[in-house]
């Protein structure tokens, strides 16, 4: 009987026990005292020493039927259980040989009961493969001392069936003294056994029949398989073996504790990752069943990783080379299951609570394009930065915090990535997205294992904890943290251009850093533009500087000093209009120039509108420049050249609010960029075309821009 | 120095990941070989499903019904399960197998890749739990207690 600490004494439940064990040992004591002794001389000496093998049986199977533990399961600890009682389903199936079979939350235990598990109240306790609660031993019966019980009723019924056949031969051989003591005694234990001998037998006789059919008495009182089929059994013959048969199966609680030491330091060996095995999976431990996976592979990466945006970005890979490749094999294993229930079929709808995300697909939760970007850099365990920093992309439009609140919201639930990062504002959301962002601490916690930044060790710290409290989450010092971090030790990438996949802004600062001294003759009157150029290439640069001299040398145009806040703006806000990068004139060329130049510290006159004749062209037709010389995206700076063969584009940096389309789009323009006009863009005319304006000649020229603003230039 | 009660503590040291038990046969012991995706950067797949093949196959082992198993029990009955006392049973022996088996895994394969797997009959075998250590930077000892859940759960 397991012992119930903490429980009061019941002297109740030991009553029957008692009486079985008061009624068995006692007649049979009186059994073998007053009738054997005849019957091993009327009979044979054989008949005691045959009860006593069985009464002997019978006291073994009983004792250990009482007091074995009959496969309690321990409790689950903490680290288990992930999910709060309120979000977890009530119920898990896993299918059994084709069935299915639920699993039930155990609310003490605090697992999800295994088949055939149940949950005794009598004992409190989750007993494997349980039977039954058996008042007579005191014991629940199940895995470990079904055996022992069964075998302790087959004995039973044969030690009753003994003495009351072996008694009533007594009886027969001393009819004629029925008063004597001996044979009154012999008839009194005959009458208990034969009272005894009707429940007994049936008893036996009904657990015969679940042996051989393979099922538990708790199955079969609650009609489990009811005119259906068992999946525990294999048929009678290795049902009873496997009942008799087996080996005793070991106790789980109160093991022997074995102290072993094992030494783990680092560095720890990693795995080889090849381009084909990059996937991304978040896995919630199969709790919540299936996590819906969109093909944007990317967006889970950014989420996953968000944590890590304290960390500096991580030395860039030598595999950039890879980038393009690397894109395209990340891959997210959109259906994989669980890793609770490999097989399973989602969690039965039945009593289903469940926690708001986690249906929400994942779909919305991040930016698609921007992400694939940041895993292309090589081993997702380096992402972290990157990924941030395109995660965060929404949010700097806004501000430069962590705080894509409509960004987020919609994809609450798998967006769990996020959550933990964003500071402040989502107390609601972090609570309850505790699973999640335990699933994503683990995901961080391994993905952060080639970072040594301290802010993410706290930071998956918090989140690690974050199923108990995600206060600490809330403190917006980290977000600057992760800012700073992303924007400083940044990689600049190989190719000499600044990733489409990165916030513009981003891109700016970095490039700011780098390139300190382009900006450094800007002109005072002018905020620079935010549009960087160090990216170009040295010919680009040139060919931006030869056109800065002509432009110095053009006379200021009216209007132009509303260029600058105009041209700003344009630059800044028309990537939709902007994706002309195309060819341009030479006039063009000159009026954009100003443009890129901007950062570079060419005066304000290079500023959007130009010179008529410059700007005109670039928003009339004939001009295959765009007007968008707002820098839309790539812009084009041929030099001098005829506006349809633009020999070259020279790719202006992005603008600080790409959008991540638009970073998509410049990213496409700048691998078409070998002097092909393109149109990037869906809203982008083709070459030579205004694109949302409409041009007036001579005047203010209209161009819109992103979200519906519209510029008027004047030229 | 951490021991690996202060490991269950701090979470911060070392993230866990579940491998759950596979019942599509029944009730028979057996883990998922599923590769989880938290230990995607941790180890090979190979490496792991070969870990996880054994163990099942270790459980097999100890469960299997045959003339070895049926003598003990005949034993057993004979001596009224007073052989108990003196002898372990074929389960508790491949129990011990399995011990060996995974402290040995531990030492060889998982420690370098700062992983350390539990001994699943710690947690009623319902679980394999893989203890992922985060830090890089950390050195950690890891003293294993198995048994610590059933005295936790003993304790009033």
């Amino acid at each position: 009987m397991p012992a119930e600490s903490g429980k009061r004494f019941k002297p109740s439940k030991y009553v029957p026990v008692s009486a079985a064990a008061i009624f068995l040992v006692g007649a049979t004591t009186l059994f073998f005292a007053f009738t054997c002794p005849g019957l091993s001389l009327y009979v044979s000496p054989a008949v005691p020493i045959y009860n006593a093998i069985v009464f002997l049986f019978v006291l073994a199977n009983f004792s250990m039927a009482t007091f074995m533990d009959p496969g309690i399961f321990p409790r689950a600890e903490e680290d288990e259980d992930k999910e709060d009682d309120f979000r977890a389903p009530l119920y898990k199936t896993v299918e059994i040989k084709g069935i299915q079979v639920r699993m039930k939350w155990c609310a003490t235990c605090r697992f999800y009961r295994p088949p055939r598990c149940s949950h005794c109240s009598v004992c409190d306790n989750c007993v494997e493969e349980f039977d039954h609660h058996c008042p007579w031993v005191n014991n629940c019966i199940g895995r470990r001392n079904y055996r022992y019980f069964f075998l302790f009723l087959l004995s039973l019924t044969a030690h009753i069936m003994g003495v009351f056949g072996f008694g009533l031969l007594y009886v027969l051989y001393h009819i004629e003294e029925l008063s004597g003591v001996r044979t009154a005694v012999t008839m009194a234990v005959m009458c208990v056994a034969g009272l005894f001998f009707i429940p007994v037998a049936g008893l036996t006789g009904f657990h015969v029949v679940l042996v051989a059919r393979g099922r538990t008495t708790n199955e079969q009182v609650t009609g489990k398989f009811r005119g259906g089929v068992n999946p525990f059994t294999n048929g009678c013959c290795n049902n009873v073996s496997r009942v008799l048969c087996s080996s005793p199966a070991p106790r789980y609680l109160g093991r022997p504790k074995k102290e072993k030491t094992i030494v783990i330091r680092p560095p720890f060996l990693r795995p080889e990752v090849s381009d084909g095995q990059i996937t991304v999976k978040v896995m919630d431990n199969g709790i919540q069943g299936e996590l819906r996976r969109t093909k944007s592979k990317g967006s889970l990466e950014i989420t996953e990783s968000q944590s890590a945006d304290a960390e500096p970005p991580p030395p860039p890979k030598p595999d950039l080379s890879r980038y393009t490749g690397l894109r395209t094999h990340l891959g997210l294993a959109t259906n994989e299951d669980s890793s609770l229930l490999g097989k399973d079929s989602p969690p039965t709808p039945t009593m289903y609570k469940y926690r708001p995300g986690y249906s929400s697909s994942s779909t919305s939760a991040a930016m698609p394009h921007s992400s694939s970007a940041k895993l292309s850099r090589g081993d997702s365990l380096k992402e972290p930065t990157s990924i941030a920093e395109s995660s965060r992309h929404p949010s700097y439009r806004s501000e430069p915090s962590l705080e894509p609140d409509s960004f987020r919201s919609p994809t609450f639930g798998k967006s769990f990535h996020f959550d933990p990062l964003s500071s402040g504002s989502r107390s609601s959301s972090l609570k309850s997205a505790q699973g999640t962002g335990f699933e994503l601490g683990q995901l961080q916690s391994i993905r952060s294992e080639g970072t040594t930044s301290t802010s993410y060790k706290s930071l998956a710290n918090q989140t690690r904890n974050g199923s108990l409290s995600y206060d600490s989450l809330l403190t917006p010092s980290d977000s600057p943290d992760f800012e700073s971090v992303q924007a400083g030790p940044e990689p600049d990438p190989p190719l000499g251009y600044t990733s489409p996949f990165l916030s513009a802004r981003l891109a700016q600062q970095r490039e700011a850093e780098r390139h300190p001294r382009l900006v450094s003759t800007g002109p005072a009157h002018r905020e620079p533009s935010p549009v960087r150029y160090d990216n170009l290439s040295r010919h680009i640069v040139a060919s931006l500087q030869e056109r800065e001299k002509l432009l110095r040398q053009s006379p200021p145009l009216p209007g132009r000093e509303e260029e600058p806040g105009l041209g700003d703006s344009g630059i800044q806000s028309t990537p939709g209009s902007g994706h002309a990068p195309r060819t341009s004139s030479s006039s063009d060329d000159s009026k954009r120039s100003p443009l890129g130049k901007t950062p570079l510290g060419r005066p304000a006159a290079p500023r959007f509108g130009k010179p008529d004749g410059l700007r005109g062209r670039g928003l009339g037709s004939p001009e295959p420049g765009p007007t968008a010389p707002y820098l839309g995206r790539s812009m084009s700076y041929s030099s001098q050249k005829a506006p349809s063969g633009v020999s070259e584009t020279e790719e202006v940096a992005l603008q600080p609010l790409l959008t991540p389309k638009d970073e998509v789009q410049l990213k496409m323009a700048y691998s078409k960029s070998n002097g092909q006009p393109k149109s990037i863009g869906s809203a982008s005319p083709g070459p030579g075309q205004p694109p949302l304006s409409s041009p007036t000649r001579g005047g203010v020229k209209k161009v819109s821009g992103v979200g519906g603003t519209t510029y008027e230039i004047s030229v | 120095m951490f021991t690996l009660h202060e490991l269950r503590r701090s979470a911060s040291l070392a993230t866990k990941v579940f491998i759950q038990r596979d019942y599509s046969d029944g009730t028979i012991c057996q883990f998922q070989t599923k590769f989880p995706p938290e230990l995607d950067s941790r180890i090979e797949r190979q490496l792991f499903e070969e870990t996880v093949k054994t163990l099942n196959g270790f459980y097999a082992e100890a469960e299997k019904i045959g003339g070895s198993s049926y003598l003990e029990g005949c034993l057993a009955c004979a001596t009224a399960y007073f052989i108990f006392l003196c002898m372990e049973t074929h389960y508790e022996k491949v129990l011990k197998k399995i011990s060996r088996y995974i402290q040995e895994q531990n030492e060889k394969i998982f420690a370098p890749r700062g992983l350390l797997l539990t001994d699943p009959v710690e947690r009623g075998m319902r679980v394999v739990s893989f203890w992922a250590v985060l830090c890089e930077g950390t050195g950690l000892t890891t003293s294993g207690v198995p048994g610590e859940a059933a005295r936790k759960w003993g304790l009033p």
